[in-house]
């Protein structure tokens, strides 16, 4: 499974045709064949399409699984049939407005729960729609209660009638187009690129610069409005608004059309709603039961083609017509961050009560590499993570580049122009090379493309430029290290901080990564190295600085650290000389 | 004297909350994997008892504990099922797609209740039965005491089970590190599909217990997952007695604040404690005892 995804991530799919095809087929039907109740159906899965685009950007693309979408929808609906029921206001007043109330509702929420783990987000989310339900059975005098508002207007657009049949379908298909045209252009470009890769790895997207919690909040904010706006349009289509709308199964369908669609594509939303929306017409016999039949669906898709029904038609047509060769941008050098050193002083850090890091001091001069040595669980590891902001530190202070950093998130950080590697590279499961590497240009270029012209410069000077269109999964661990190496090195930082790059390497692998290190220096970085080959380390690094038990026991010129006591005794584990 | 007999209604829906995320809480630990179904699993467990009832030839005073037995039998069955059907196909995937196979399991039983029992309110029959008692100035309903004398004693009994048996141990280990736990010989698989019988049993007990005095409908289950939810999120993640104390505290809050004012507020109000906690206590209120599994 894992191969047949990873193919479809380094070449941009196919099956594009085959779905261009279904929608003209689907139009010539709409506007020839289709009988009045026909089309109804076809305007409600127009609805469904669009809530389930907001669907997709939060929770396709971003991976935070928001149960409030059914929530946004039923907002939109109840906005919508209040004001027109009772005030009599156009669809140029009401549809605004029910895209503004879901927005209003989602960022408080939003920005309460955005940074904590994805679980919770589901709770907050579920919570919002069960309180909405709630609500609108029981204040009667503004929603009407559990009966709701009946004799909800079609739509008036500035004193123009829109007439139920096909008018109304034109309407609600338009706007699945544009809405549909929004979110592919925001999920190919910079903001669906950053989504995902936070969605792959929220900790190591951070420390790639990308703001996690604003990038949530934008993904939920663009939610909410496809849902109020779908859920205006349901109401202009049936009429009605009544607590139906906030029930349940309005977010099981929504979930459903996303997933049984495909995850994270406009094209699999449309698709899914048309297929989804029809599907209690096949099953008639059914009767309500229908939603066992949406559950069935939604449990076989994410058992046997998690990738949806698009991921289908895409490896079908790959199969049939081959695939597309990926067009790679040319290469370009990215701009390089203005030299600046980092400075610590007492960093502190104790994990219930062990201290992990205990009043350790450093200063990363422009230019120089610093080793970092240890024996295993000396607290080299989270030394690098207090310094990218990974971990909060308990005591002391950091200055980088002249300002003071101290306890900044990895993503301020980032920006500010301090970049990591990871011991374990962590890539992205099913991404390709070059996309893995231009995710760490996403918060500093100004659009997807730049970041895969500066991603191939990283590769190229990395030497494995001709891995750009491959995918990750797969790799041998020695490239995989490159690659992760190159993610680090395509931000030019001005303090790189590199954890172990040299573990595994062969003697000649090692020579070409210190000609790299070196290179790096004389452009101007700071680099701290943590080490454990000291063959390695030694001639790379002007000053060395050991730990034991998270306390700094040397510190001085790289030639003196073989000859000293008290490094001897705690790699080796005698007693410290007095 | 109404705030002992508000209390008192408040232990005994606490006590059956207690039962459902003590469930959920034990998926949680065993698979690192949210179980949304729990809530459905309840309602499921509570129209069982309401089918089952009446195939029982018993006065009608007394079948609600003759079913406890069946009704924890078939529902370990079903959570069997589930973890064969939504999870154990799903295990080397991303934890959000159990989370959503589990979505899907919850809309079947759901609907699939609606088809075969309609949508209307159904009581289960009371445990021992439908009297009250008078303690001192105290009207004290049988069945309030029945519940918390019954959800007490399931607790107890799994405490027993987890601490100081064989099966309990391997359990535990399980539910501490997979990894390890397979590598000392515990066999892995099937003590996830033990832990998603108990889940389900516990489930089952709850949605008979509260199929009498609460009634049960076909679309209970979300209410009852976001209160699990809730408890467990209280409680700290992946602490069983926190989930335990979690359910009581919401359950209070739950009656306390629907006889001053009513069962929405209520509602809206737990809603916003939970925010507030989610903000200024992620951890919960007594920590949290997952951390994240690499």
């Amino acid at each position: 499974m894992a191969e047949r995804r990873s193919d479809a991530a380094a070449s941009p799919p196919r099956g594009g045709g085959v779905l261009a095809g279904g929608a003209l087929a689907l139009l010539a039907y709409a506007l020839l064949y289709a009988s009045p109740y026909g089309l109804r159906v076809l305007t409600v899965a127009g609805v469904y399409a669009l809530a389930a685009f907001g669907f997709q950007i939060v929770f396709g693309l971003g991976g935070a699984l928001s149960l409030a979408q059914g929530a946004f929808f039923g907002v939109g609906a109840y906005v919508t049939g209040i004001l027109g029921s009772r005030y009599g206001l156009g669809f140029e007043a009401t549809f605004p407005l029910s895209l503004l109330a879901p927005l209003l509702l989602a960022l408080p929420v939003g920005l309460a729960v955005l940074r904590l783990a994805s679980h919770y987000f589901a709770l907050a989310t579920l919570g919002i729609a069960q309180v909405l339900h709630l609500l609108a059975v029981n204040l009667p005098d503004l929603t009407g209660g559990a009966n709701g508002l009946a004799g909800v207007p079609g739509v008036v657009l500035f004193g123009h009638a829109v007439a139920r049949g096909l008018p109304m379908a034109v309407l609600v298909w338009g706007l699945v187009a544009l809405g549909g045209l929004v979110g592919w252009l925001l999920a190919r470009g910079r903001f669906g690129r950053s989504l995902t890769a936070l969605r792959d790895d929220p900790l190591a997207a951070g420390t790639l610069g990308l703001d996690v919690g604003r990038l949530r909040l934008a993904a939920f904010a663009a939610s909410a409005l496809f849902g109020g706006a779908a859920g205006a349009l349901a109401v202009h289509t049936q009429r009605v608004v009544s607590p139906e709308v906030l029930e349940f199964p309005v977010m099981v369908s929504i979930l459903t059309i996303a997933i049984v669609g495909g995850r994270g594509r406009m094209a699999g939303a449309m698709l899914g709603a048309v297929l989804l929306l029809h599907l209690p017409e096949w099953f008639r016999f059914l009767e309500r039961g229908y939603l066992v039949v949406y559950g069935g669906a939604l449990l076989l898709t994410v058992l046997v083609a998690p990738d949806g029904l698009t991921g289908l038609i895409d490896r079908a047509a790959g199969r049939l017509w081959g695939r597309r060769p990926h067009r790679l941008p040319a290469a370009s050098a990215p701009p390089r961050f203005p030299a600046g050193g980092l400075a610590v002083e007492g960093l502190g850090k104790s994990f219930g009560g062990v201290h992990a890091v205990d009043g350790v001091s450093l200063e990363l001069t422009p230019g120089t590499i610093t080793g970092l040595i240890g024996p295993n669980g000396s607290g080299k590891s989270t030394v690098i993570n207090l310094l990218s902001g990974l971990e909060r530190p308990d005591a002391g202070h950091v200055v980088l580049a002249g300002r003071a950093v101290t306890g900044a998130r990895a993503d301020r950080l980032a920006r500010a122009g301090l970049a990591r590697s990871f011991q374990a590279a962590a890539l992205p499961e099913g991404a390709g090379v070059l996309e893995a590497v231009a995710a760490a240009r996403l918060a500093f270029d100004a659009d997807a493309r730049q970041a895969e012209a500066h991603a191939r410069w990283a590769l190229d000077r990395l030497g494995v430029g001709d891995l750009a269109a491959q995918s990750c999964d797969g790799l041998p661990a020695a490239l995989r290290r490159r690659v992760e190496l190159a993610r680090a090195v395509v931000r030019r930082p001005a303090v790189l901080l590199l954890d172990e790059p040299a573990a595994g390497l062969t003697d000649g692998e090692k020579a070409e990564l210190s000609t790299l290190l070196r290179g790096l220096t004389g452009e101007g970085t700071a680099i701290l190295l943590v080490e454990h080959d000291m063959g390695f380390l030694l001639p790379l690094a002007g000053r060395v600085l050991c730990l034991d038990r998270g306390r700094v026991i040397y510190d001085g010129p790289a030639a003196g650290v073989r000859q000293d006591g008290a490094v001897a005794a705690a790699y080796l584990g005698t007693a410290v000389p007095a | 004297m109404a705030a002992l007999q508000l209390l008192l209604n408040g232990v005994a829906l606490g006590a059956a909350y207690a039962l459902v995320a003590l469930g959920f809480v034990l998926v949680l630990n065993a698979t690192s994997a949210v179980n949304f179904a729990q809530g459905d699993l309840v309602m499921a467990g509570g129209l069982l008892a309401v089918a089952l009832a009446p195939l029982i030839p018993l006065p009608d005073a007394l079948p609600g504990i003759v079913l406890l037995p069946l009704v924890l039998v078939l529902m370990a069955g079903l959570g069997l099922l589930l973890a064969l059907a939504a999870y154990l196909p799903l295990r080397r995937r991303p934890p959000v797609s159990v989370f959503i196979s589990t979505i899907a399991v919850g809309i079947i039983l759901q609907n699939g209740a609606a088809i075969l029992f309609g949508p209307e309110p159904r009581a289960a029959p009371p445990l021992i039965g439908d009297g009250t008692l008078r303690l001192g100035g105290l009207a004290v309903p049988e069945q309030s005491l029945a519940i918390v004398a019954v959800a007490a004693l399931l607790i107890g009994a799994q405490q027993w089970l987890f601490a100081r048996t064989q099966l309990g141990r391997r359990l535990r280990a399980t539910a501490q590190d997979p990894e390890m736990a397979r590598a000392c010989g515990v066999p892995v698989t099937a003590m996830i599909l033990v832990t998603f019988a108990i889940a389900a049993a516990c489930a089952g007990a709850a949605g008979l217990l509260l199929a009498n005095r609460y009634f049960v409908t076909p679309t209970a289950g979300g209410d009852l997952i976001l209160k699990a939810y809730i408890a467990v999120t209280v409680g700290g993640w992946g602490s069983v007695p926190g989930a335990v104390v979690g359910a009581l505290l919401i359950a209070l809050f739950e009656v306390g604040v629907s006889s001053i004012l009513s069962y929405p507020a209520a509602l809206g109000a737990l809603y916003l404690t939970l925010l507030a906690i989610l903000v200024l206590r992620p951890q919960g209120l007594f920590g949290e005892a997952v951390r994240r599994r690499g």
